[in-house]
Parts: structure tokens; C-alpha cells; sequence
């Protein structure tokens, strides 16, 4: 009984201190959440608010995304609509070939992750730069983020020193992080200037203004768009809120769950193209509209991509973002990947203890472990359950719908030295790696009380 | 008031003298207490594994055995959550109005909120740090969970505070899950493990002699993790301890 | 038919329940407020790993900002004086106007920038600064910045703050919390990732 997560997280728990620092650093940011939600009285409130409007603009995308590309237009800005991966990545394209571009600088989106941007425009011939710090650190190492918000959370520093003597030509040995950050610092900053065009995602696009909002600690997004004077802003749909009231609740909610800061460094709003530049906004489907259909598991459309959830998952901070195999991780990850394709990423349905931290986490309260629920009762009929906890399963059923059945295996369980047929029945041995097996009692409560012997 | 006490399956089999605790405990509150025969599992386990549907039957005949009944109440914060909030969706299936939901208790809830005793005979000289488990308190309520900015309240630790001689703590992450989760602890066995054993190192840094909980299974996994490294704790179920002396 | 037309439809169609658009009012009645909003805003500040200092009247801003980054040798400004106290003194201590590069990669060097902020957040140290340059890139690229505040313009936080605020006719405004920031490696906290290392707030 095992899955692709199950065995990959039995990997990473092999290195021990590796373990021990990934769930202790995450569990310090989610401890950091904690004091942050403790400062405001209101917090509670905030969530259900955020909820709220989420329930509200989910609902009327078609209104709201209207309404943004008016005013978006109104605004000089051009606007493009991307039914799914292959149109966004293209449009991206067709605006950077129209422009001549082939220096383009981006800062972090998951929706670019989603949709394999930077594989596409590398294939055609543009280069794309990550200008997040995390993120650059892994388009340099060839590897893919490990988590939404701290996308190199599991790379030591002296990888990353090795990396830069190379990449930029540090000192071999300094592997002090502001060394190394101000290294990058310098080295991007040419990046930057010599882009001919930036792209940003967005945390939140607002309908009565047609802007854009982007948030980030680095000023990455801000030292993109304030260089070349195009820019373009991708977004999938759902990140439509109806107008600035509704932002204010949100800025107060993302920093404070997702890393513990009061507000991001940077909450940038970009509403019109700079002066002789050119603004181009895509809104992206990919999927979006069809999760609108499926009540179950609908509110995934609230979320902020704050992290939050994977910070408290005691799951995920001890089997690491690539025990996964969605590129989205955590609590979240797993239900996105079985909206994505759940014939394909349904291994990750067995990474949850269902102690339902992250609902309680949650900014917008997405019902995280009630969706990860609900998606183990649908694995049968995706015929993808595992075998042998349908045969576990199946034991149980019959012989729990037989009383004479289970008080029999009640009386003769502690003649087994160890668990009796109904749960050592296949695959439990694996319980036998981490514990010891229960001891079974001499008599049951059951014959116990038939003996007269509970008083 | 006629309360049924519903005795999940591994209590049964495993921690009969659970079972025990909690009718004496009940009884020794003035609760007129039965035990209807023939009980056996709620259908939890198959229906966290995805098999919700192989609890139907189960459901059906739980409902059957329990609803002559005024209360349910059972030492078992999980199963008895799981009653509470999944039977109804389950029967509804099978055209039959759920008749236990609504009045099944966890034994600390069902005391904590209704019978609301000013003190108990219990005495217990020794240090315990509580076991928040999951569905008790993220599902039931019997605690405040460490997520929420609401006021710290802790029904199990009210509750053991009415016991002579007992010392209580809390582990550091109060709240954080133990990593039973049923058949979690044998398909995710690694990191299921991992949790276990932090949080037993948890407990131990307390100090505590003791972890104690509403939930059996929690501390039927950790128990399997103390007795397989040899550890200096030990796990006792709460009703034990508020039964002491009965 | 176009992917805008086919989106829309499948939104549409898909759309189960529409739900009603809460309203926020008592969320806003109950929001946190601060009796000491100037004290509030500058312990914000120093978390935020900047700092801000209350010019008192009489006090020289341009001795401020010297004595703060006596080291800054190219220093831009768009402001000709900071009204302090009721009074406005003259801004002498800048060397260039940021609109005077033809390139905003020019600014790189920058060593300080000095520009307005309209609001002040006290819940988070959040400065707006709408844009009222043509190079932004002022903003982000310069190593230091001086935000230059009213703090009659202090508001508790953010349901007030988006209240108060506008994009301009450049169309683009930032709330800045303290210097730019990272932690991308091993969750090291390191400032001055890609824009300003050190950031003070005068509140005037």
C-alpha cells in the first residue's frame, strides 16, 4: 500500500536534519502567522469577509471580467483572453515576436508554472529571466519551486554559493545569504536594465479599475515594469476582486497568512501603460470556468496562493514540496491537481492526516480537508483506489456488519500475538515499520460487559 | 435521561478498561447508562481510506442501536465526530433520517456541557501534557484551535482540573496532529511515523509522565512509537483519569 | 467564435449559485485603530526594517537627510521644498530630477531618492506613493529612499487607506513598506534584494 507521494516523502525523511530544518523553518513562518492574525481583533472577520467576496466574484466572473476589460481598455491597456495553456503561452509569444523582444525578464507567477511559459518561449528562441530571488536560484539549477511562496526553501546555501561562483562569479566559500543576495542583487540589475519587456502575474485584478495588483518583498515586479516599457500581466480569472474596498481586505489578510509580514514590501498597482509604452493583460481560463460547475470543490477558486496551507501541513513540511506530483504542493496542490487531471496526480490524495489545519489557516477559507475527503471517495470510481485499502476496507465492512463475526474476532484476538486477521490483513505490516503493534486486551469490553464484569 | 454508551471497535478490542472508565465514570455522575449489545465499528476508517460507502450498512445499524436512546455518548472524540457530522449525508443515501447526530456526545462534551459536574472523586498525582487530537478539536470543539484568534479554552483541561494531586501542560504545538489518521498511518507510513515521533518528543519535553487524551487512536500510534523506541512516557485515556478512584 | 466569447459562455454555464456581494462596513466599524497613530506607524516602520523619523518644526530637512546618508553623493528628487511644520523649506540637498535621464537605466547609481507619499498605514508601515514621475523606476532602483509624509495623512489601516488613494494621471501607485526584502535562501531575512536597501519615512 503505498503511492507515488508516500514513496517519494520516505526519501526525503531519510535525511534527517534536512526534515528537521524543513519543518522546523516552516513551522516558524506558520508560528509568524499566528502572532500576525493575533495582533488584529478582527481577524476572524477579516477571513469570513474574504470568503465572502471571493463566494460573490467567483460568481459573477462573467460580470466582473467585463467590467475589468472595459475599464482595462479605458484605461489604454490591451486585453486578451486565454482559453487554456497553449493560447496564453502563445499570446505571450506573439506580443513579445511583434515587438522583436528576445530579452524578457519576469517576475514570480504560478500561472506561467502552470501553463509551461518559460519552457515555450525558450524553445522559441527568447530568453527568459526569473527576477525573483527563489526563483532564479532554481531557473539556474534547472529545478522547479518546492513551495508557492518560498519556491527555494529547499536549497542550502552552500548549493547556492557553489552555483553563483559560477553563475556570478562570487567567491568560492561565501556562502553568507547577504553575500550571495546582493551578488544576485548586482547581477540582475543588469538583467533588468537590458530587458526589452517585463511580465508580472497578478495577486489580484480589480474590475472597477482595470488595474492590476502585484505584490512581492523584492521589488522584483516594480524593477521589471519600470525598465522596459512594455509590459504584460497575466492572470488566471479567479484573481478578479470587484473593486479597491474589497483589496483592502485582502492586503490584510495574504502577507499576514502566507509569510507573517503585515503587508508585503511592495503592493504595486499598475492601472495604465507607462507613457509611450504599451500595457497587455491576459486573462486565462485554463480550467477556471469548469471548476465553477463542480460544487464540491468550487472554493478552490477562493484561494490566494498564499502558502499558508502548506506551512501548517504537517504532512507537507515533512515530505517536501516534491513529494508531490502537482507543481503546486501542500493541501491546495493536491486538490488543484485533481481538478487538473485527477487520473494523472491522484497520488497525491494520500499526503493529508485529515487534521484540517489548513482550513483553519486558511485566509479565505477553502474547505482544503473536506475537498481532500471528498476526493478519496471518488478514487474507486476513477477506479485508481489502492487495492489493498479496498481490501482492508471491504474486510472491515463484512465483518463490522456482523456482530458474531466481530465478537468472535473480539474473543480470540489476544490469542493472536499481535493484531488479528481483520487488521493485520495485508499491507498493515507497514504499520509494523514505524510502531508497535497494539496489545489486545484479554477480554474485550464486549465480553466483559456479557460477564457482568462492568460495574 | 437515558444515555447509550457507544464503545468503538478498538476500544473494544484493544482498551476494554476505556470502556470501563467511561461507565463507571457516567454512572458515578448519576447517568442512567446502557450498553446496547452488538455494537461494532462506526465506519470511520473505511471512509477517511474512500470508502464511505462500505459505512452505509454500518451507519444504518449504528442508528438502529442507538436511537431509543436520549444521548449517545462515547470515549472517543474522532468516531464520535464522525457520527455527527458524516451519518446524516450517509443515511440520506439510503433514505433514513438520521436519528444520532444530533444527540451523540463525546464523553468529555457530553460532561464539559451537560452534566456539568462542580467536582469529581478523581485524584491523579501526576504531570500529563494533553493530547489536542484533531477531530477533537478542530471537528468538535473541544478546544480552541491554535489557528484561530478566538479566546484559549480547553474543555479537557477544565475537566482535569477538578482532579486532586494532577498536574497539566500543553506541548509545545499544542495542537499539531500526532499523525495517526487511520489508514494514513499505514499508507503514508513514513511520514505518519515522523509525526508520531515529534510528537512524542513533544510530550516528553514537558516533562510529563503521562499523555492524555479523548482519542484512543492517537495515543494507540504514539503508544506504538513509545513501546517501539523505549520511551519515558506513557499514554492514559482522560476517562481513566477523571474515573480514578471509582 | 472567440476565446473571449467561449470563456464567457462556459462561465455562464457553469456558474451554479450566484452569491450575494457581502458588505464590509461593520468589518471596517471593527478594524484596528491606534490612539498614537505617529508612535504607531514609527515602531511599524522598524519592523519593517526601516525607520521613520517626526520632523519637528524648526528641524532642517535637508540636515535630516544628510546626517541619515552622509555617504549619498547622486540624489534624486522631483520635490523643490518639503512644507514642514506649516513652513516650506527649500529641498537643496538633491542633485538631479529623476525625469532628466532619457533612460530609466540610467538611474541606476542612484544612491537617493527622495519623493512624496500621500498615505501612511499604521497597521503594516505601508507608505503610498503614487507615481508623479515619468522614470518610476526611481522608486525601486535608487539604494536608499526618502518618503517624505503628512502625517495628517497617518490612517489606521488599509479599509481606510484604500479609501484615500488614487493612480494618478500616470496611472500606477505602490504602497512601500520598508526597504525591498528577501529570504529566498534558507529564510535568511536580507534586505535590499532588487530595490531600495534602507528606506526612511519624514514624517513632516
Amino acid at each position: 500500500m503505498s503511492t507515488k507521494h508516500s514513496k517519494n516523502a520516505e526519501k526525503f525523511l531519510q535525511n534527517k536534519e534536512m526534515v528537521k530544518w524543513h519543518d522546523q523553518t516552516l513551522w516558524m513562518v506558520r508560528a509568524k502567522r499566528d502572532n500576525m492574525s493575533r495582533e488584529l481583533p478582527e481577524w476572524e472577520h477579516l477571513r469570513d469577509m474574504a470568503s465572502a467576496i471571493k463566494m460573490y466574484s467567483n460568481s459573477h466572473l462573467d460580470l466582473l471580467l467585463q467590467e475589468f476589460e472595459r475599464n482595462a481598455h479605458a484605461n489604454g491597456a490591451h486585453v486578451y483572453w486565454a482559453k487554456d495553456a497553449d493560447e496564453y503561452c502563445s499570446i505571450v509569444y506573439n506580443i513579445l515576436h511583434a515587438h522583436s523582444v528576445k530579452r524578457f525578464i519576469k517576475s514570480k507567477s504560478m500561472l506561467a508554472e502552470e501553463c509551461g511559459l518559460n519552457e515555450y518561449l525558450e524553445e522559441k528562441g527568447v530568453e527568459v529571466v526569473e527576477s525573483d530571488l527563489g526563483e532564479r536560484i532554481l531557473q539556474l539549477m534547472h529545478k522547479k519551486p518546492s513551495h508557492i511562496v518560498m519556491p527555494a526553501i529547499h536549497i542550502k546555501k552552500e548549493e547556492i554559493g557553489e552555483l553563483f561562483v559560477k553563475e556570478m562569479g562570487t567567491e568560492p566559500g561565501n556562502n553568507d545569504q547577504t553575500y550571495l543576495t546582493h551578488a544576485a542583487r548586482r547581477n540582475l540589475r543588469r538583467k533588468f536594465i537590458e530587458a526589452e519587456a517585463a511580465m508580472t502575474g497578478a495577486n489580484f485584478a480589480v474590475a472597477s479599475t482595470g488595474e492590476c495588483v502585484v505584490c512581492t518583498n523584492e521589488g522584483n515586479a516594480d524593477m521589471g515594469t519600470s525598465q522596459p516599457k512594455l509590459q504584460i500581466t497575466a492572470f488566471g480569472m479567479e484573481k478578479i476582486v470587484p473593486d479597491r474596498e474589497s483589496l483592502g481586505v485582502f492586503t490584510r489578510l495574504l502577507a499576514r497568512s502566507g509569510t507573517g509580514q503585515p503587508i508585503t514590501t511592495y503592493t504595486s498597482h499598475y492601472r495604465k501603460p507607462r507613457k509611450g509604452g504599451e500595457l497587455h493583460i491576459i486573462i486565462v481560463d485554463n480550467g477556471r470556468s469548469r471548476i465553477l460547475a463542480d460544487k464540491d470543490h468550487v472554493m478552490t477558486l477562493n484561494c490566494l496562493r498564499c502558502g499558508a496551507c502548506m506551512n501548517t501541513c504537517p504532512v507537507y513540511r515533512r515530505s517536501g514540496g516534491y513529494s508531490y506530483t502537482y507543481f503546486i504542493p501542500g493541501p491546495i496542490g493536491i486538490n488543484l491537481g485533481m481538478l487538473k487531471a485527477s487520473l494523472h496526480y491522484f497520488d497525491n490524495v494520500s499526503a493529508c492526516s485529515l487534521c484540517y489545519s489548513c482550513q483553519n489557516v486558511c485566509p479565505v477559507k477553502v474547505d482544503l480537508a473536506d475537498q481532500i475527503y471528498r476526493w478519496r471517495q471518488k478514487l474507486d470510481g476513477l477506479s485508481v483506489a489502492s487495492s489493498s485499502k479496498k481490501i482492508i476496507s471491504g474486510g472491515m465492512k463484512t465483518l463490522m456488519e456482523h456482530p458474531h463475526l466481530f465478537n468472535f474476532a473480539l474473543r480470540n484476538a489476544s490469542l493472536v500475538n499481535g493484531l488479528p486477521g481483520w487488521m493485520v490483513y495485508n499491507g498493515l505490516n507497514d504499520w509494523g515499520k514505524e510502531h508497535d503493534m497494539p496489545k489486545f486486551a484479554k477480554e474485550s469490553f464486549n465480553e466483559m460487559w456479557k460477564k457482568n464484569k462492568v460495574k | 435521561m437515558k444515555v447509550g454508551l457507544f464503545i468503538p471497535c478498538y476500544i473494544n478490542a484493544v482498551y476494554p478498561q476505556v470502556g470501563v472508565a467511561s461507565y463507571k465514570l457516567l454512572k458515578s455522575l448519576g447517568v442512567d447508562v446502557d450498553y446496547p449489545l452488538d455494537q461494532t465499528c462506526c465506519g470511520q476508517p473505511m471512509a477517511n481510506a474512500g470508502f464511505e460507502d462500505e459505512a452505509h450498512e454500518l451507519a444504518k445499524r449504528f442508528d438502529r442501536l442507538f436511537e431509543q436512546y436520549d444521548y449517545v455518548v462515547g470515549p472517543s472524540a474522532s468516531c464520535v465526530v464522525f457520527v455527527r457530522d458524516h451519518y446524516g449525508n450517509l443515511l440520506a443515501k439510503e433514505s433514513h433520517r438520521c436519528a444520532t447526530e444530533e444527540k451523540i456526545y463525546d464523553i468529555c462534551e457530553f460532561i464539559h456541557d451537560v452534566v456539568k459536574p462542580v467536582s469529581l472523586q478523581a485524584s491523579f498525582p501526576h504531570k500529563v501534557s494533553i493530547q489536542n487530537s484533531c477531530h477533537g478539536v478542530r471537528l468538535m470543539h473541544l478546544s480552541s484551535p491554535s489557528e484561530l484568534n478566538i479566546p484559549y479554552y480547553n474543555k479537557l483541561r477544565d475537566l482535569l482540573s477538578l482532579v486532586k494531586g494532577i498536574e497539566v501542560v500543553e506541548p509545545e504545538r499544542p495542537d499539531e496532529c500526532c499523525g495517526f489518521g487511520g489508514m494514513f498511518a499505514v499508507e503514508e507510513h513514513a511520514v505518519s511515523g515522523q509525526m508520531g515521533r515529534d510528537k512524542v518528543q513533544r510530550h516528553m519535553d514537558t516533562g510529563a509522565e503521562y499523555i492524555v487524551g479523548a482519542d484512543s487512536s492517537c495515543l494507540m500510534h504514539q503508544n506504538g512509537i513509545i513501546s517501539r523506541e523505549h520511551l519515558p512516557i506513557k499514554t492514559i485515556h482522560i476517562v481513566e483519569i477523571l474515573a480514578s478512584g471509582l | 467564435m472567440s476565446s473571449r466569447e467561449d470563456i464567457l459562455q462556459s462561465i455562464r454555464r457553469n456558474t451554479q449559485v450566484r452569491y450575494e456581494r457581502p458588505d464590509l462596513s461593520s468589518l471596517e466599524k471593527e478594524a484596528v485603530t491606534y490612539p498614537d497613530k505617529v508612535r504607531q506607524f514609527c515602531e511599524m516602520m522598524k519592523l519593517m526594517g526601516g525607520r521613520a523619523i517626526v520632523v519637528e518644526k524648526g528641524d532642517d530637512v535637508n540636515e535630516i537627510v544628510r546626517r541619515q546618508y552622509p555617504d549619498a553623493r547622486r540624489i534624486a528628487s522631483n520635490l523643490k521644498a518639503v512644507v514642514c511644520g506649516g513652513k516650506e523649506q527649500p529641498l537643496t540637498c538633491a542633485t538631479f530630477h529623476p525625469d532628466d535621464v532619457e533612460n530609466p537605466g540610467e538611474l541606476d547609481g542612484t544612491d537617493l531618492a527622495i519623493v512624496d507619499g500621500q498615505v501612511g498605514v499604521c497597521e503594516n508601515g505601508a507608505v503610498w506613493v503614487r507615481q508623479d514621475v515619468e522614470q518610476r523606476a526611481v522608486y525601486f532602483i535608487s539604494e536608499a529612499l526618502v518618503l517624505v509624509l503628512d502625517r495628517k495623512n497617518l490612517v489606521n489601516n488599509m479599509h481606510e487607506a484604500y479609501k484615500r488613494i488614487d493612480t494618478g494621471e500616470y496611472g500606477y501607485g505602490v504602497f512601500i513598506s520598508g526597504p525591498s526584502k528577501t529570504a529566498d535562501i534558507e529564510q535568511a531575512l536580507v534586505m535590499g534584494a532588487h530595490g531600495a536597501r534602507d528606506v526612511t519615512v519624514l514624517l513632516v
